[in-house]
């Protein structure tokens, strides 16, 4: 019962600790949280809620007596289309210089320039022209939705004089005869043609395109839980270390205050004393991890996997983190070296392995190894493969790694404390 | 002289303790490396999206026109996967096509299904499979590329179809041999001519750099370097705030009234050690940052001046906030990392905030961490002068007046 005794102290002492409260619940939630906030917590129905776009467009197109309508004047009027308006909010310039200004000024994020010989260039065999969007470098997102949405209304133009050219080229070679009418034809079927799909695809429709998700075994309640999963789990896996290596820390705090060497005094074996300090780590981490996953699923909606697969994962996590903390101790002489020893350790292996990372898309294939160098990285997998509804069978090899690990790391710490307090 | 002494000594046991260098120096440097590594590394050579690209049937006339013109797309770059005709093996295709789309290895993918160049070109409307997760960032851009060039390619088939019934019904086909080679011919002139269409939209960025033709590239330092030295200014703070903590808790502070010291004098000394402090952490980042990740923060010297004082100065008021709040070491670092999550994640430190939702953006530019980053990516990202900086250091400093009065109210010296 000596065991649990140690471990009761401990955990009591963990659990009236504001700071230790705060390390274990608090700040990985509350990470997570302005994380969801930012992308995916806002929109009502856990949808991202894009930000309006502010644009100024300024319409220099001048067709010429011979045309009695501008595709300058109809890219404006397309733009402020009110359909557009919960992505963009559009206002004409009176001249290209107060467009620019607006946008050097911080007025808006993006000035639509229309050339002058925007029609004429659209329709003369050899014309070329070029729409200039002058945009804020430190905008990403709003500037790439005004460029998709012009450069859709210029490519229905652009694709009835190719059309208009092919047919030109492929017919003059075989010695066809190329009348006004069949060019107008020509152009009128492409434009129908560009129309009715630019029409379709408006609606959220690709007529040719079959947009699938990659499929998953389980689906995310909602687009920012799909999202936050694997931000949740990072946020549990570096907060789990941290509390394995501060649990680890009271045996140096009660040596450096002499409560160990009083302890030592008593008849309880040394095994006895860390194994009381292990049962108090394994609980307390057994207690943050199934508060964080819990609060998680019911803040952000989270659905963490099957139950008896997170379950596995989870001890794995918790074996690891403790083994690993109290490796990492076994190494320090006092509490002043264990604070940053403890950040810097714990900062890198998270990076390593890839818990500051999971919100991120493409990194470089190599990475995904690297993680697996790391404790934390194969527990990462094992949580990826979850939520991505992994059984047990596919979780298997990453939950035996993180036991072995933790078990290598837990004996080589309890080597290292036995040799220095024997 | 009495301010400067008590500055001067809270420095020294600032610089004495090794967590402070941890915090103060090594943290905000090994995160903003670790990032531009992580980031840096997959920028490197083709910076565009990897999107996969299945053909199950090479001999498909579509097929080249369509890898051509995913491949003339600015944002996502086609790589080649391998397909095939047989069922069983497409499945096991498509099964591994979307794995790699799921676990973030390609942005999207591709499908395009057997037969799908004889369909199209024959009028009937055949259906490519995108495999993209429009959840992520890059999964949305890859998807609006992947429509782009796919709808090019579409114009490039109705071309090519409406080119060969002029023909028929001009000349007429000789054989249906000569009606396909008619159609090829079309698609791959049509093709070609997407890659330069006769309308382009061209993109400028604005600032005074740009105007002068001087080339800011935006690296992905351009973020994370004024990011982690925000973060870190507001944590490394923790260090000062300790100073005070300990003082109190010593009556050292009681202790220091007995002397000629005014109340005043020794709440300067402190905020002056703070902001040295800061300001200090300030310089030595933003160098790092000049030298070793090539964001150019020296072009306009005084401006990064003005913002590295005024974010120096909100932030020591801050730190006194947290020192006249807290009664222990550890509610001193708990209160700084909070402060450190909240301000820097909401301020945009992180990410960029037009990223974000609109709400979370308009939340996060009440931050003062946010007219800081506004200050320096205004010079090293849009390229503008000392004028730029003034509204930003404008507010740091309104916001340094309220956090230094509160600070005050709530000082106590014992």
């Amino acid at each position: 019962m000596k065991v649990l005794d140690i471990a009761l102290k401990d955990m009591l002492r963990s659990f009236r600790s504001g700071f230790a409260l705060v390390m274990m619940f608090v700040v990985p939630l509350l990470i997570t949280g302005i994380i969801y906030s930012a992308f995916g917590g806002l929109g009502g129905d856990g949808g991202f809620d894009l930000p309006v776009t502010r644009v100024q467009v300024v319409n220099l197109d001048q067709p010429g007596p011979q045309f009695s309508f501008s595709f300058g004047q109809m890219l404006v009027g397309f733009l402020q289309d009110e359909r557009l308006a919960e992505l963009l909010q559009v206002t004409e310039a009176a001249d290209e210089a107060n467009a620019r200004a607006a946008v050097d000024s911080q007025d808006a994020g993006v000035a639509v320039i229309i050339p002058p010989d925007f029609t004429t260039a659209a329709l003369a065999p050899e014309g070329r022209a070029s729409i200039t969007l002058y945009q804020d470098p430190t905008l990403t997102l709003g500037p790439g939705i005004v460029k998709g949405i012009v450069s859709q209304f210029v490519d229905g133009f652009a694709g009835t004089r190719i059309a208009s050219g092919v047919v030109a080229d492929q017919l003059g070679q075989r010695g066809v005869a190329i009348d006004a009418s069949l060019m107008q034809e020509v152009a009128m079927q492409y434009g129908a043609w560009a129309e009715a799909l630019g029409r379709s695809r408006g609606e959220g429709a690709h007529p040719a395109l079959d947009i699938q998700p990659p499929p998953s075994k389980t689906e995310p309640v909602s687009q920012g839980a799909g999202m936050m999963g694997p931000i949740m789990a990072g946020m549990v896996i570096f907060f789990a270390f941290f509390t394995g290596a501060s649990t680890a820390e009271t045996i140096i705090r009660e040596d450096e205050v002499g409560t160990l060497a009083r302890l030592f005094t008593t008849p309880t074996p040394r095994a006895v004393i860390l194994g009381g300090k292990f049962a108090a780590g394994f609980i307390t981490l057994i207690v943050q991890v199934v508060v964080l996953m819990l609060a998680s699923a019911v803040i952000f909606r989270i659905r963490w996997g099957e139950p008896l697969s997170v379950a596995l994962v989870a001890l794995g996590l918790v074996v690891a983190a403790v083994g690993f903390g109290l490796f990492i101790m076994s190494f320090l002489k006092s509490t002043r070296q264990a604070g940053p020893v403890m950040g810097t350790v714990l900062t890198l292996s998270g990076m390593v392995g890839g818990l500051f990372t999971t919100g991120f898309q493409n990194l470089p294939a190599a990475y995904d190894t690297i993680n697996l160098l790391t404790p934390h990285g194969w527990v990462l997998r094992g949580w990826k493969l979850v939520m991505a509804g992994g059984g047990v069978g596919d979780v298997l090899l990453p939950v035996l790694v993180t036991l072995g690990m933790g078990i290598i790391f837990f004996a080589v710490g309890a080597l290292v404390f036995r040799r220095r307090f024997a | 002289m009495r301010v400067i002494d008590l500055a001067l000594k809270d420095l020294l046991q600032i610089v004495r303790d090794r967590r402070s260098a941890f915090f103060l120096g090594v943290m905000p440097i090994l995160f903003t490396f670790f990032f531009g590594l992580v980031f840096g590394s997959s920028a490197e050579g083709d910076p565009r999206l990897p999107v996969g690209f299945v053909i199950h049937d090479e001999s498909d006339a579509l097929s080249a026109s369509s890898q051509t013109l995913l491949e003339a797309s600015d944002a996502i770059r086609p790589v080649l996967l391998e397909g095939n005709d047989a069922d069983s093996a497409a499945e096991s295709v498509l099964s591994k096509v979307e794995g790699s789309v799921r676990d973030g290895d390609l942005a999207g993918a591709v499908i395009v299904p057997v037969g799908f160049g004889e369909q199209a070109l024959a009028g009937e409307k055949p259906r490519l499979t995108v495999i993209v997760d429009q959840n992520t960032p890059a999964g949305q851009t890859a998807s609006s590329a992947v429509q782009a060039a796919m709808t090019r390619l579409l114009g490039a088939v109705e071309t090519a179809r409406l080119s060969a019934e002029a023909f028929e019904a001009r000349e007429g086909f000789e054989s249906e041999a000569a009606r396909r080679a008619y159609l090829d011919e079309a698609l791959a002139l049509a093709s070609e001519a997407w890659l330069q269409p006769p309308l382009t939209v061209a993109v400028e960025q604005s600032g005074a750099a740009a105007e002068e033709g001087e080339e800011i590239s935006p690296n992905v330092y351009t973020q994370s370097s004024p990011g982690m030295i925000v973060q870190f200014v507001v944590f490394g703070l923790n260090a000062s705030a300790m100073v005070l903590v300990l003082e109190r808790r010593s009556r050292t502070l009681q202790r220091l009234l007995t002397t000629p010291i005014t109340r005043t004098q020794v709440i300067a000394g402190h905020v002056l050690a703070m902001f040295l402090v800061v300001f200090l952490q300030q310089a030595l980042l933003v160098a790092f940052g000049q030298l070793a990740f090539g964001v150019d923060y020296m072009r306009e010297p005084l401006a990064i001046l003005l913002v590295m004082v005024t974010l120096a100065l909100w932030v020591a008021s801050l730190g006194l906030l947290i020192g006249a709040m807290s009664k222990s070491e550890d509610q001193v670092i708990m209160w700084a990392l909070m402060a450190m999550f909240v301000f820097s994640a909401l301020g945009g430190a992180w990410f960029p905030l037009d990223v974000t939702g609109k709400t979370f953006a308009a939340i996060g530019h009440l931050m003062p961490t946010a007219w800081a980053m506004d200050g320096f990516q205004n010079i090293v990202l849009r390229g503008l002068g000392l004028s730029s900086v003034l509204l930003p250091a404008g507010i740091l400093l309104a916001y340094a007046v309220a956090f230094f009065a509160l600070a005050v109210w709530r000082f106590k010296f014992e």
